[in-house]
């Protein structure tokens, strides 16, 4: 076949072949209540071998995380009603023993610094000093305290049972990609 | 002061069960809590047991049966627990039983609300 300049030169044949591999949910897109529910439904679907410990995990871990893209996503968009959703991503993969739970999103570079304290605290922690953590935050969150709130990241390491990794790659002189994955042992969902 | 009788819901967000009675001081939070606006939804909550607290007077039975609750959701299930030592710590009596599932994890989320609060929490399995 001739090959024309102005063809689309995509293939989704290799996007889904990429996908295919180990993955059970991925999701590109704007973030809202009507998707959470459903990708929240599709999670109970593909993770329903069984092991309801690590389906309730993953889920946990999603509504903690998809939330945050959903809130703080440096890129959004508008609905008609004019409702400000963030977008992102969002991939959940099955490796042999483990699930991958992954979100990532654009940051302002400005923003981020503290959140990636926030995770470098998280994971230098075990599990009892975490579990502090989470006590010690929540009480300065309830008391008002600024830049205290989101436990969210701490409950995502609690309910994983393994650190954040994080990755950050810039974008633009303003702006970077920010994501962050968890494993979920299903040995540690028995 | 009247009863709080909330249906659960799960839809696009989950609503608890919740039932609060004047006449007995028998209180549920049942169900699974993620909310659009957490702490609009657990204000009259809190208002509520502190009427009972400041008018009633009487003993305060509480029973929670929480399958899910989000990080938002435990910061007020929080200050409904601190607001129960108080009142505790003031004379009141209060009983507080928390149903868990089979997890260790549930089990330690009580544990570390018990250690926040520093009140007894009494830890129920369900069947």
């Amino acid at each position: 076949m001739e090959k024309r300049d102005d063809k689309y030169d995509f293939s989704l044949y290799e996007y889904h072949n990429l996908l295919h591999q180990n993955i059970l949910v991925s999701y590109k897109g704007p973030i809202d209540e009507r998707i959470m529910t459903v990708i929240g439904e599709n999670i109970e679907i593909v993770t329903n071998d069984g092991n309801d410990k690590a389906r309730t995990k993953i889920f946990k871990i999603f509504m903690e995380l998809a939330q945050n893209v959903w809130l703080y996503s440096a890129e959004s968009c508008k609905t008609i009603s004019g409702k400000q959703l963030g977008m992102g991503t969002l991939v959940i993969g099955e490796f042999g023993n483990y699930y991958t739970f992954v979100t990532g999103n654009v940051v302002k570079n400005t923003d981020i610094e503290p959140v990636i304290e926030k995770c470098e605290i998280i994971n230098s922690l075990d599990r009892d000093s975490l579990r502090e953590y989470r006590r010690e935050q929540r009480r300065l969150a309830n008391q008002g305290k600024p830049n205290s709130g989101n436990i969210g990241l701490i409950q995502v390491a609690l309910t994983a049972e393994s650190p954040l990794d994080i990755e950050l790659t810039p974008v633009s002189d303003e702006e970077s990609f920010f994501s962050i994955a968890v494993k979920i042992k299903k040995t540690n969902c028995k | 002061m009247n009863d709080i009788h909330i249906k659960g819901v799960h839809e696009a967000y989950f609503v608890p069960t919740v039932n609060f009675e004047v006449a007995t001081g028998k209180c549920e939070i049942e169900g699974e809590s993620y909310l659009e606006e957490t702490t609009k939804f657990y204000a009259p909550l809190l208002a509520w047991i502190r009427e009972y607290i400041d008018t009633v007077k009487g003993p305060l039975y509480f029973d929670f049966k929480l399958s899910y609750f989000n990080t938002s959701s435990s910061k007020c299930l929080v200050d409904i627990l601190d607001m129960l030592k108080n009142y505790q710590k003031k004379g009141g009596e209060v009983t507080v039983n928390w149903y868990y599932d089979d997890s260790d994890e549930e089990l330690e989320e009580i544990e570390d609300f018990i250690m926040e609060t520093g009140l007894q929490i009494n830890k129920i399995p369900l069947e």
